[in-house]
Formats: structure tokens, sequence, C-alpha cells
């Protein structure tokens, strides 16, 4: 598996040498460190104000409840402001609106953890059955005999997903006549002439090609579970 | 280092969130320095918390007026385009997170579309169990495929 990036390392804590790596480590850091801020407004309720200049005189800032206010605070070296009922419904709301937001930010990230997983066991699933089957694998390891018999295979199934397809639009648009009075029959169940227990049309050609160990099985029970839908 | 996961909440226990508090706000000012060092910039932190009667700041409260002094000589639009609070910040990642989400469920349904694709090819499959868009998709699948090996078979005859 190739390595997208270098990984954890250890880094001198000084002036980075590199002027792309610095540009790269200033916007990189910055969102870690407002999203570091904005956790510890979350779990302690404080009020926090950050600035940041970036390598390209460009200015950055963080708030909560926002820069302004904790800047002239801070100025000024006033107390906050005595809370007047409004104010203290202005700062209810808000509280509210973060808390909404955290929860949708929660509910996001789970569900791109679990799609990644979902990522991960299937392309497990395709190594593992690209080493059982040849006509798995990456076209760049194919020889060109190899190729041909599968552009072939798969112009058939092609055609039968075409032939499928064309059938479901069809039914769609001339359902079965009045089975809703019928005697128990099920709505769906219309006799299916392309069943599964028929050789496929495509792999029936395999058989001719004559390469041992080459040749596409006909019908494989290769042992995987259906059902990924 | 312990990493539990987080519940993005107000910390209600008094002690855990203090200890929290003092555990993080050391952390977040220890980010701060690496960033102004490796970084060779200015930056400035100001925290305001029910632990302390004075704000915390860093690097000094001299740093942080002169920092807050080059702030605010700086047109009023530049200072506001890149200010953000919690609602418009937390706002930002949640898109950023759904944007990352849809494209992971499309690389998912495509290895998975893989799989139907050279199942159904060895008749492990049959088409039936699959819907009209299901099909569709199968179908430029196989079209895609069948382009990429014409592409190889051109280069291996070259």
């Amino acid at each position: 598996m190739e390595r997208k990036s270098k990984g954890r390392q250890k880094i001198k804590m000084m002036k980075m040498e590199s002027e792309s790596n610095l540009q790269v480590t200033f916007s990189k850091r910055r969102s870690g460190l407002f999203k570091k801020a904005s956790e510890l407004c979350t779990l302690c309720g404080v009020e926090v104000a950050i600035i940041v200049f970036s390598p390209g005189k460009k200015v950055f800032s963080f708030g909560h409840p926002s820069v302004e206010p904790i800047i002239d605070r801070f100025l000024t070296r006033n107390p906050p402001q005595i809370n007047s009922g409004t104010l203290q419904l202005i700062e209810a709301h808000r509280n509210a609106s973060v808390r909404e937001l955290n929860m949708q930010l929660t509910q996001v990230t789970n569900q791109l953890e679990a799609e990644k997983k979902r990522g991960e066991e299937l392309k497990r699933m395709r190594q593992a059955s690209q080493a059982q089957c040849w006509w798995e694998a990456p076209i760049e390891q194919l020889g060109l005999p190899q190729l041909e018999q599968l552009k072939l295979s798969l112009q058939g199934l092609k055609k039968n997903v075409a032939k499928q397809s064309d059938r479901l639009l069809f039914q769609a648009s001339n359902p079965p006549p009045a089975q809703f009075y019928g005697a128990g029959s099920s709505i769906n169940q219309s006799p299916n002439p392309l069943d599964t227990n028929n050789i496929p049309y495509y792999a029936k050609n395999m058989n001719n090609v004559g390469f041992t160990g080459n040749a596409m099985p006909r019908v494989y029970n290769l042992g995987y579970g259906r059902g990924f839908f | 280092m312990a990493r539990k996961k987080v519940n993005l909440a107000y910390i209600t226990n008094d002690s855990v969130r203090k200890a929290t508090f003092k555990k993080r706000k050391r952390g977040l000012l220890k980010k701060m320095r690496e960033l102004s060092t490796l970084c060779s910039i200015q930056t400035c932190a100001i925290i305001y918390s029910p632990y302390h009667p004075e704000p915390e700041v860093w690097p000094s409260p001299l740093g942080v007026r002169s920092v807050i002094a080059r702030f605010k000589s700086m047109p009023e639009a530049e200072q506001s385009i890149k200010m953000v609070n919690q609602e418009s910040f937390l706002g930002q990642r949640i898109t950023k997170a759904k944007d990352q989400l849809k494209k992971q469920q499309r690389e998912s349904r495509e290895l998975e579309m893989t799989q139907v694709m050279y199942k159904s090819l060895v008749g492990d499959q049959g088409l039936q169990n699959l819907g009209v868009e299901d099909l569709n998709d199968l179908g430029w699948l196989i079209e895609k495929t069948i382009e990429e090996i014409d592409e190889r078979i051109k280069s291996l005859r070259e």
C-alpha cells in the first residue's frame, strides 16, 4: 500500500526552511489551533480570542463568543457588562445553536468514520478476490489474450444489463393487470426468463479460447455472500 | 497518551471541567507557541475563565497589545474576512465533513459496483436483484472498464 504522506515526524522547533512546507504547516496548524480553541470553549464554557497573522500577511482570528468584544474587554480592563435580560437571552440562543452545531458535527464525523471503515473492508475483499480470479486483477497486469477475453465477456454482460434495464422499465410502465383482488398471489413475482440457473451467455464462449488455467469459469461458486445492496 | 473519544458538550462535572480546562489550556498555548516559531509569525491568545480573575494571555500582556494594535491597523474588511466565531467555524467544519462523506460514499459505491460486475461476469450474481439505478451505474462501470482495456490493448500493440 502506497504511503500518501510521511506520517508523524519529529520536527525542529525553529522556523521552517522550506517555503512551501511552511505555508502548508501554517494552514494545517492554524486550522488545528482553532479546532482546539473551539473545543476548549465548548467543553469548559470559557471565552477565548485568538489572532494569527499568516506568512502572507493576512490575518485570521477566532473568538467565542466573538473576537471584538474580547479584545475590547482586554484593552479597557473593564469587567464584563452586567448581563441584562436581553443579553442573557441572546447568549442563551447562541449557546443553544452552538450545542446544535456540535451535535451535527459529531453526527457527520461518525458517519464519515463508518463510511471509511466500509471502504477499507471493501478494499480488503477486493484484494482477496484478486488473488483468486485473474480477471479481477488490475488491467496493467493482464496479457493481451486475457484482455481480449475479458473484453468479450464484459461486452456480453453489458448487453444483458441493457436488456434487464429495459425489462424493468417496461414493467414499470406496464404493470401486471388487477392483482389487487387476486387470491394471494404476490404482485411482484412474474416469471423471469433470465433466471440464475442458466449459464450466462458471455461465459459460454470461454471454453473455446483454450488457455489452460486462464479460462474464466462458467458458473463458479466463489463462495462470497450476496446482497451488497 | 490516553486517546478517549470526547463528547463535544459542556462538561457538567465541576472538577472534571476544571482539570480539563487546565490541561487543554496548556496544550492550546503550546500549539500557539509552536505555530509562531515554526512559521515565524505573530500570534496572540486571550482566555477568560471562571478560574482566573485576570485573563490568561499569550505571549504576554505587552505582546498581546502589540498584536492587537497591528490587527486594528488593518482595514475592516481584512480584519473580518477571516474572522470566525463558534457558529461560523463549526459550520465550516460540518460542510467540510459532509463533502468528505460524499466523496467517501462515491468511492465505496464504485468498489461495490466493481464487485457486482465481476460476480455477474461469472454468473455468481443474477441481475434480477438490481434496480434501474444500479443497472445504470453497472452499465457505466462496464463501459469504463472496456475503455480502459482498449487503451491498454492499444498500448501493448505499439
